[in-house]
Order: structure tokens, then C-alpha cells, then sequence
């Protein structure tokens, strides 16, 4: 059994965590630059404001209609996700963490034949982190990873479930009247362009492609879309390292090792393979990344815990293979020695098309010249970073290329001269 | 798990997030004889171990004001304040009042919970119903700045 863990309206919910008069009031997070929504709270999602709507057109009403609107900051969102996926590392032996905001959790053979026990650890893990973190999330259980994301949107979408619902509680028939009334695009990894071709074969409902002959599917699609089908029969057929979030502004590479790595060695390795991944898919999807956040975990049984974290801001946005190595590698130092590491991983956010950056093909090769490389970045460390640059590189960065965030909330829980403040 | 603590307020290129270490240096190497003492020594003290239950739920508060002063709780101090922590009576703790964080000590009375102030001038906060009161986390530990230097520099950004 899986349970697949969501955070409802991710950003929105980072955001409130340290801003209560946020809470309640229809929030939009806007995308680099201020210039498009990426996220909504519920309640702005009940006014109608979708993802993709242009801050310039809401800004003139929002003040009439109550709508607050913030600049997307990346670096807390890194953080509340790195506390919400370490949290959730304690309910499982195996976390497989999806994306920025959700995860796929291994559930015991003990706890998975029992539906109650399956309950009552989803109501747990939702409770534990709005408890511990404020974070609201929603758990859906099932014998796979598409159905798991599928009870999660049941959990999601009905309020009677209260976020959790686990598919092997439901009644059968409920489940395929459910099935039977839901359009196939709100399947997991099936693309809303796949849906006219699957229409042509009579496949219109999460239902039909269930119950559809999978050889068949594999003639006219291919195998991940057999796959799926398989998977909504229970089938388990997909894995842990397939890449199907289809999420534009994040990436996400981490994984359990089969045996623990105690090493800093080995810990170099991962991260170099992980990064090296990165970059083949920013590129693949002609991006470039501006911030890298590697990270490594022991499990939360072992008695020596470590939980190392970096963010590494990178001098541009890139899409280097040795640049994006050399930066998840700044976790190095913090490897513990002795300590059994169950799992490493880096993480992408705040990702840019690839070309938006003009002026760096000037600038990509830097690290070929690592002596002046190492004084730059000496000198920067110790007079700051607007002090010394390489050409276009330094000084302050361009204006092609700088966020504008004016409305950007405290880094609260990552930059000293940040942190949240509270009144005596 | 090696970062230290800085007194500055420039951005570092890597952002420790989960590690903060006050370094205590082993006895200095004189020169020809190696220090016996070195055979000893285990690394420095864990600032963090020492400080910090669970780092995941711990949160690093800074202070506005001065209603707390007679519990050591200054303008400028930071606070560390763990949500996994439950709220008992006598803690101080970060509370939700009318959309903003206040820091007040927690007491449970017959009329309801009181969010008492501990400086002169300052009055009580009250509240009538407990489903009112959203704590978010207990302070378990507070920093208070000694010296006045750092403080300004950190109130003039």
C-alpha cells in the first residue's frame, strides 16, 4: 500500500505559515518577476482567480475584492517543504518525495491490511503537520501509485472524507460510480491531449480505461499509458523514479539507497549523479535553474540523526552540469562522519526558460577558470556580492534577469536578518 | 554539520539551514610537541544538540517590543520556539491574536486563559474562549543580545 501526502494550495499555505493575517483571505503567489499568478488559496480559487492569470489585470480590482497577492518566495517554500518531507520521513521506511509539495509514502505490511489502521495513520500525518507546522495537507491510501493520487483527489475534492481517504475502505460499487463519473484526464500522467484520442476509442471516464484491454492500449498509446491502466486496477506498475509531475517551475531528484551510505564519498557521488540528471532534464526542457537545494537524511530511527540541508544561489541561472554538481557539493562539509545516511537528494526551484538569461553564454564556461573563480568567490564571502564580478557578471545583477519580488515575504526561516518577528 | 555562527548580517553564498555550531577550539598546538589533550577531543559543542529538541520544528522568532523585559525577553532578542512543544502554564508562547504573533506567558485561570505581559505598563491580554487562542509554538530558549552593536545594525535593514 502507498499513501500519496498533497499540501493543499502548497505555496498559499507556506506563506501563512508565518503570516496569520493571511489566513482566510483569498491569496495569490505571483510567479518571478510579479508577473503571473502560480498559486491560489482556496478561497481565490472560489472567486475564480486560476493559475496564469496576469497580476496586471487582477491588481486593479484585487483591492475591491480582498485579494492579497505576494511574490513567490522560493526560499521559504524550500524550507516548510524540507520540514514537511522530514516529518513525513517518520511515518515510513520508504519516501519517495515527489515534488516540492508532495510525497509517496511506503505504508507497513502491518498497517496496510487493516483499512481503521490505514485511517487512522492518514488522520495522523494530516494532523501531525498542521499540529507541528500549520500545513494542511490531504492523504489518499491505495494499492498504487495512480490510485493513491486519485484518493487524494477524493479526499481533496468530497469534504466528507476530511483529507484522508484510503481506496480500500471504500465500497466497491462507490468506488466505481466515482470512477464512472470522472473524466479520464483526471487520471495521474495522463495528458489533457491524450484525451480526444482516447475519446475516438470509446475511453471518456477513469472507468472506461480501468476496465479498457491493455494490449490494446499499448498498440494505440504506449506502454506508460498501458501502465496507468494497469494501475487503476491495482496493479502496481509504476515506480519511484519515474518523472511524471509535469510541474514547470521545480524538479526534484532524491532517493532512498538500498544500503546506507556512511561516507562523505559516497554522499559526493549521489549528488554528482543526481545533479548531472538535473541538467540533462533543465536542459531537455530548456530551462535553467537559479537555486539549488541539496539535502541528505538519515532515517528518524537510527540513533545518530542528520538531517544536513544547503541552498546554494547560484552566480547565474544555469543549466551546467558541473556548475549545478559543484553547487549541490556545498553539502558536502556538513556530512557527518559516522552517521548512516538513508537518502540524498537536490532540488530545483524557481526554474527560468533557458534564453531568458541573455548574457551568460559569456559567463557559462567561469568555472573552467578556477583560480579567479575561487578569488571572486572569496571576495564576495567576505565584502559581499555586489563587490566584485566577472564582466557583465558582476556588480548588480542585470535587469534582464533580476527578480522583481516587491512583494516579497520575510525568508523567514532562512535568512538571519529575516526571521519572523512577534510583539511582546 | 560545520557551519558557524556569524555575527554578520551579509548573505553567505551557502544558507546553513539546519546546522549552527559554536565552535570551541581545542587546545592550541604548540609547536614539536603534539597536545596530549588532543587525544580527548571529540569535536566542539553542538549548539544545536544542546538547544534544540527537534530542528524541523523549531523556528527562530525575533522580538518586537518590550512588554516581556522582567522575563529577560528584550527588544532585538531572538527566541527559539518549537511547535511540537504542548503548551502548559507558565510557558512562554507565541500566540495567533487578531492576525498578528504575540509573545506573552500563558496562564490558565477560572475566567478563561490569560496571555499576561511581564513589564510595567503593560496590560493582559484575555481571552474569554479557549477555541479562540491559536498558540504557535512555546519559547524554550531566549537569545539575548549583551552588547548593543549587532542590534542597531540588524534594526537599521
Amino acid at each position: 500500500m502507498i499513501a500519496h501526502v498533497d499540501v493543499n494550495s502548497a505555496y498559499a499555505s507556506f506563506e501563512r505559515v508565518f503570516r496569520p493575517d493571511l489566513e482566510n483571505v483569498p491569496l495569490v503567489v505571483l510567479s518571478n518577476n510579479d508577473g503571473m499568478v502560480v498559486a491560489a488559496s482556496k478561497e481565490a480559487k472560489a472567486m475564480g482567480l486560476d493559475l496564469g492569470k496576469p497580476w496586471f489585470e487582477l491588481r486593479p480590482q484585487a483591492a475591491r475584492l480582498g485579494v492579497r497577492a505576494v511574490s513567490s518566495n522560493y526560499e521559504l517554500y524550500g524550507d516548510m517543504s524540507r520540514r514537511t518531507m522530514g516529518i513525513l520521513e517518520r511515518f515510513t521506511h520508504d519516501l519517495d518525495v515527489y515534488s516540492i509539495d508532495e510525497a509517496f509514502l511506503a505504508v507497513s505490511r502491518r498497517v496496510a491490511g487493516d483499512p481503521d489502521a490505514m485511517t487512522a495513520l492518514g488522520r495522523e500525518i494530516r494532523d501531525t503537520l498542521r499540529r507541528l507546522l500549520g500545513i494542511p495537507v490531504c492523504v489518499g491510501i491505495a494499492p498504487t501509485r495512480t490510485l493513491a493520487k486519485l484518493a487524494n483527489k477524493t479526499a481533496k475534492k468530497l469534504a466528507a472524507f476530511d483529507g484522508v481517504c484510503v481506496w480500500p475502505a471504500c465500497r466497491e460499487d462507490w468506488r466505481q460510480s466515482l470512477m464512472q463519473r470522472l473524466p479520464v484526464s483526471e487520471v495521474w500522467g495522463i495528458a489533457s491531449r491524450l484525451e480526444r484520442r482516447l475519446a475516438a476509442l470509446g475511453i471518456n471516464t477513469v472507468w472506461d480505461l480501468a476496465v479498457a484491454d491493455p494490449v490494446m492500449i499499448r498498440k494505440h498509446f504506449n506502454v506508460v499509458v498501458m501502465r496507468t491502466a494497469l494501475e487503476l486496477r491495482g496493479v502496481v506498475a509504476i515506480s519511484a523514479e519515474e518523472d511524471r509531475t509535469g510541474k514547470k517551475d521545480q524538479l526534484i531528484i532524491s532517493r532512498s539507497f538500498s544500503e546506507k551510505v556512511t561516507t562523505r564519498e559516497g554522499i559526493r557521488q549521489a549528488l554528482s549523479i543526481y545533479a548531472q540528471q538535473a541538467a540533462t532534464r533543465l536542459m531537455r526542457h530548456k530551462q535553467v535553474a537559479k537555486t539549488v537545494h541539496a539535502f541528505a537524511g538519515t532515517s528518524h530511527w537510527t540513533e545518530q540523526k542528520s538531517y544536513p540541508s544547503v541552498i546554494v544561489k547560484l552566480p547565474f541561472p544555469t543549466a551546467d552540469p558541473v556548475e549545478l554538481t559543484r553547487a549541490a557539493h556545498e553539502l558536502l562539509p556538513r556530512i557527518e562522519n559516522g552517521a548512516r545516511y538513508a537518502r540524498a537528494g537536490i532540488m530545483l526551484v524557481d526554474l527560468a526558460p533557458a534564453g531568458s538569461a541573455t548574457p551568460f553564454d559569456l559567463f557559462s564556461h567561469a568555472h573552467e577558470d578556477a583560480g579567479i573563480a575561487m578569488i571572486v568567490d572569496q571576495v564576495q564571502k567576505k565584502a559581499g556580492k555586489e563587490i566584485l564580478g566577472l564582466g557583465y557578471g558582476g556588480f548588480r545583477p542585470g535587469p534582464s534577469w533580476q527578480m522583481k519580488r516587491n512583494m516579497l515575504t520575510q525568508r523567514a526561516t532562512t535568512h538571519w536578518d529575516e526571521l519572523v518577528t512577534a510583539k511582546v | 554539520m560545520h557551519g558557524t555562527i556569524t555575527s554578520t548580517v551579509t548573505t553567505p553564498r551557502a544558507v546553513a539551514v539546519s546546522s549552527a555550531m559554536l565552535l570551541v577550539a581545542p587546545e592550541a598546538v604548540r609547536a614539536g610537541f603534539p597536545s596530549p589533550a588532543q587525544d580527548y577531543y571529540d569535536g566542539p559543542v553542538d549548539l544545536m544538540a544542546q538547544l534544540i529538541d527537534d530542528e524541523l520544528t523549531t523556528f527562530i522568532v525575533r522580538v518586537v517590543g518590550d512588554s516581556m523585559l522582567d522575563a529577560g525577553i528584550a527588544d532585538g532578542d531572538e527566541l527559539l520556539v518549537d511547535t511540537s512543544k504542548h503548551p502548559q502554564p507558565g510557558d512562554v508562547v507565541i500566540a495567533k491574536i487578531d492576525g498578528e504573533f504575540t509573545i506573552k506567558r500563558l496562564d490558565v485561570t477560572k475566567h478563561g486563559v490569560i496571555l499576561r505581559a511581564e513589564s510595567a505598563g503593560h496590560t493582559d491580554i484575555v481571552v474569554p474562549e479557549l477555541s479562540e487562542l491559536s498558540i504557535f509554538g512555546v519559547a524554550t530558549y531566549c537569545i539575548h543580545h549583551l552588547r548593543r552593536r549587532q542590534r542597531q545594525r540588524l534594526h537599521s535593514q
